[in-house]
């Protein structure tokens, strides 16, 4: 079909700077369909009139157009929404990292000059002063106040006597007020830039200003104890062994009972231990929150998650644009990175055209400030909790903290940089926090990889479900049929704890450990966390998790992404989703051959995107995927 | 997939309730082969779906390929992207500055209308909509009925086409425009929101839209010279702008 402009519409268009070069050179309507359509999922938007004006030219070359976009952001972009859409990886306010080993939460009391100043401090932090230990450094007798662990405040706050106050506090600048916190006197304030709409590094106004509002915070005021900057500790001993009877007054006339001497702490009073393992914070009165408080979460309230940076609640055409900036309570932070890391990690997978296994496979990922922050002086603050009874006091990690980029400060949310390797126990984004985060328990984790890199779902059977007491759901009747499978990919998951990221290494909790062996009819209580009694027997108790297969137990998530990815299902899956992403509908079994065909292009494109997508652009179902009704088809249109 | 394990559930279901001893056995969850230790491995037989003539019994039914699924939806991202893009090049913040204009009656915020528009929200497992509804339809014109108001108020303005981002046109003074005016013109619409000569289009499509403009104006007409918002000339071609939005092909692809 041939098209001469009328003279009008060619003024117009010359006068509006869109004209096409050649008048009579424009393709069909169908063929403006499809590279509108190729606009929307390459470019992420319809073509300008200029854009279409280039595409009537005689000589537009529309594969090198094509292929030039292959290599764009928003090409990335749409191919991660694929994954995205099907793992869903955010998580919300349900999920509350607040540790308590890395939040600061602050307390208003008054100084000796009568002036209202916020202290911050954290609740677990070891005193040597029964009074304070793992509480608020100040009394009640010495500030007037007395402070609950769970936020509530006790009398009028009066002056602190001067000798007190430099004793019990010291004044810093932190890391959140300035950039270059690690030098010993810091002068490069963080200024957040008030134009700007783009997600940036910004504290809450109340982390900028003293309680009058209006001054610049130029230093922040904390307990002694948080202030330290050794990144070990020694173990501390307080000699306390038993709580008092009920009805003893407590020292200090604090709220609760001082923290006892843990087993560990009794076997091991000399030892030194890492300040950034939440064991560390607990066990030593030595560890604090590192060079300008760096181990440590700002929060400009007492309460248990406290208000800290200004982020976005929505910005789904990514951080550059988002559509509100607001103040989020501190966990917000970590979450929000935490997603913005497998966001990244999958641009840079599509965007570079790496091999597409490597969803599952990768040991890369991608990092910016607040993520290297994380992983360096915070991730380990969930470790090891009862771990210690098996001596777990030093975390081995999933993304190993040598490995992070030490230039990065936590100001640098914009500058992303790619880690070629997380460590041996890095998989894709199995080991992510985000994804750990957001499937809590070994069978989540495990169904959605089932889900999104098989493309299954499980399925019950028809049969009577009948009361049972056996545990092994992999032959119980009723739940076999779904167990079966799901059982041993869940096993891949024993060694990352549930609703966590701490890695249980093989060193310190073997999958069978003959000390855990059931005696009687239970196992030893220090056992009870990890190992599961209902499949203990006499000579050893198994990890939670692995009685679905000790061998995938130890091999990991790192061993489920190796098994996944060798599934000839895995490349089916990955066609057919990036089909039904394209073709905006499920696919049916009148496109088996098109999933054929599009599987036999990635496998025979080395497992690269583009080679996929490229044989999916000239389908003829992408070509011929319609706005016109199902009517139109039977009879024979094209679109 | 979601949809057919759901289907596959159904016919379990159905196969449950019913009891028939004649009825095909329930299709079990498949299981990946498992080495001796357990392990997943990669031997698994593949599973091919089967076409509706391996049903024994349909091998001659005539089978209708025709897609069932409703038109393709351009994703909420693209859309809202384009709107940026058509509306001068804005950023969401600043666009949703313009939408609000002086009084705020048309917009409020993105955050408002995302639910509506079938944004995914992923932190509370909330999938994307790729299904038009009511709502996302009145989302849809809501928004597009806001940003013609205010390129109207900016491109009708005496200006350079070039510095016009959606009426990139001129318009005689004191004069309504004659049918072949109205053509080009329509055709730098057509052009910028469908992305193809007007020309192309069904042929019904020019002067429907014609006598749209023709009706916009003659409404505004009855009205006092004095009332409040645009003139005849504006408001009439502020509603074809409206229509172009409001139009299946702009949101399909």
């Amino acid at each position: 079909m041939r098209y001469r402009y009328a003279a009008g519409v060619l003024a117009l268009m010359m006068s509006a700077g869109v004209a096409p070069q050649v008048a009579d050179a424009v393709p069909t309507r169908e063929a403006y369909r499809f590279f509108r359509s190729l606009s929307i999922d390459l470019q992420g938007r319809m073509p300008t009139p200029e854009e279409v004006a280039a595409f009537e030219r005689p000589d537009f070359n529309l594969d090198a157009w094509i292929d030039q976009r292959l290599t764009g952001p928003r090409y990335a972009e749409r191919l991660r929404r694929i994954y995205m859409d099907r793992m869903r990886l955010e998580v919300g306010s349900n999920f509350g990292f607040v540790s308590n080993p890395i939040v600061l939460r602050r307390v208003r009391v008054r100084d000796p000059n009568n002036n209202l100043v916020d202290v911050y401090y954290r609740r677990s932090q070891r005193r040597n002063r029964a009074e304070t230990d793992a509480d608020f450094c100040l009394t009640q007798a010495e500030s007037g106040i007395r402070v609950a662990n769970n936020g509530t405040i006790d009398g009028t706050a009066t002056p602190v006597a001067a000798d007190v106050w430099g004793a019990r506090t010291v004044a810093l600048r932190p890391w959140w007020l300035y950039r270059d916190y690690r030098n010993t006197n810091p002068s490069q304030r963080v200024a957040p830039n008030a134009n700007s709409d783009a997600v940036e590094f910004e504290p809450v106004a109340a982390l900028m200003n003293e309680p009058d509002g209006r001054t610049p915070t130029v230093s922040v005021r904390v307990c002694r104890e948080e202030a330290q900057t050794a990144p070990t500790g020694r173990v501390y001993l307080s000699g306390r062994t038993t709580n008092p009877p009920r009805g003893t007054p407590l020292p200090g006339n604090r709220f609760n009972n001082p923290p006892l001497d843990s087993a560990y702490a009794r076997a091991h009073p000399t030892d030194m231990v890492s300040c950034t393992a939440g064991t560390g914070v607990s066990m030593s009165d030595q560890c604090g929150c590192g060079p300008g408080l760096e181990r440590c979460m700002p929060g400009a309230s007492l309460g248990n998650d406290p208000p800290a940076f200004v982020l976005p609640n929505n910005m789904p055409l990514g951080p550059d644009v988002p559509l509100d900036n607001v103040a989020q309570a501190q966990s917000e932070w970590a979450r929000f990175w935490w997603s913005q890391e497998a966001v990244r990690f999958l641009d840079d997978l599509f965007g570079n055209d790496r091999d597409v296994r490597e969803v599952l496979t990768g040991r890369q990922t991608m990092v910016n400030g607040p993520l290297s922050q994380f992983y360096r002086t915070m991730a380990g603050s969930t470790c090891c909790g009862n771990g210690t009874n098996f001596d777990y006091v030093e975390p081995v990690s999933l993304f190993e903290p040598a490995q992070v980029p030490a230039d990065l400060v936590p100001q640098d949310t914009n500058t992303w940089r790619r880690v070629a390797d997380r460590g041996p126990n890095a998989a894709g984004v199995l080991t992510m926090p985000i994804f750990l985060a957001k499937y809590g328990t070994r069978r989540a984790r495990a169904h959605i990889v089932y889900q999104a890199f098989l493309c299954r779902e499980f399925v019950a059977e028809n049969v009577e479900l009948t009361p049972s007491e056996e545990p092994n759901l992999m032959v119980r009747s009723g739940c076999a049929t779904c167990h079966t499978t799901l059982e041993p990919l869940s096993s891949y998951f024993t060694r990352v704890t549930e609703s966590g990221w701490t890695f249980l290494p093989a060193q310190r909790f073997p999958a069978e450990n003959t000390a855990c062996a059931r005696r009687g009819t239970s196992i030893s209580g220090i056992c009870g966390s990890f190992y599961d009694p209902q499949f203990a027997n006499s000579t050893r108790g198994l990890l939670r998790g692995a009685y679905g297969s000790v061998a995938n137990a130890d091999a990991g998530p790192a061993g489920l992404a190796r098994a996944v990815t060798a599934m000839p299902e895995f490349s089916q899956c990955v066609a057919s989703n990036f089909a039904e992403s394209f073709l905006g509908r499920a696919l049916g079994p009148e496109d088996s051959a098109l999933v054929t065909d599009l599987t036999t292009a990635l496998r025979n494109g080395n497992y690269r995107s583009r080679a996929l997508v490229r044989a999916l652009l000239r389908a003829d179902a992408y070509r011929n995927a319609n706005n016109l009704g199902s009517d139109t088809w039977r009879q024979g249109a094209m679109p | 997939m979601a949809r057919r394990a759901a289907a596959l559930a159904l016919v379990t279901a159905l196969g449950c309730t019913q009891g028939a001893a004649d009825e095909p056995t329930p299709t079990p969850t498949p299981t990946p082969s498992q080495d001796a230790g357990g392990a997943v491995t990669a031997d698994v037989p593949v599973l091919r779906p089967r076409t509706v003539q391996e049903i024994p019994g349909h091998e001659s039914i005539a089978q209708d390929t025709a897609p069932k699924e409703a038109p393709r939806l351009v994703p909420v991202e693209a859309l809202m992207r384009s709107y940026m893009t058509l509306f001068g090049g804005l950023s969401p913040l600043q666009l949703q500055t313009r939408l609000r204009g002086s009084g705020g009656n048309l917009f409020d915020t993105w955050n408002d209308y995302l639910s509506a528009l079938g944004v995914p929200d992923y932190a509370a497992d909330i999938p994307r909509n790729e299904q038009t509804n009511a709502l996302m339809l009145a989302a849809f014109e809501r928004i597009g009925v806001a940003l013609c108001d205010r390129a109207v108020e900016s491109d009708l303005a005496a200006m350079p086409p070039t510095q016009k981002v959606v009426f990139r046109f001129d318009l005689p003074a004191n004069r309504a425009v004659t049918d072949a005016e109205f053509a080009t013109r329509f055709d730098v619409l057509h052009r910028l929101f469908f992305g193809y000569p007007a020309s192309l289009a069904p042929p019904e499509r020019l002067p429907r839209f014609r006598q749209l403009l023709r009706d916009a104006a003659a409404r505004r007409a009855t009205q006092p010279a004095n009332a409040p918002g645009f003139n005849a000339t504006r408001a009439s071609w502020a509603v074809v702008c409206y229509a172009f939005v409001r139009h299946p092909e702009f949101h399909l692809y």
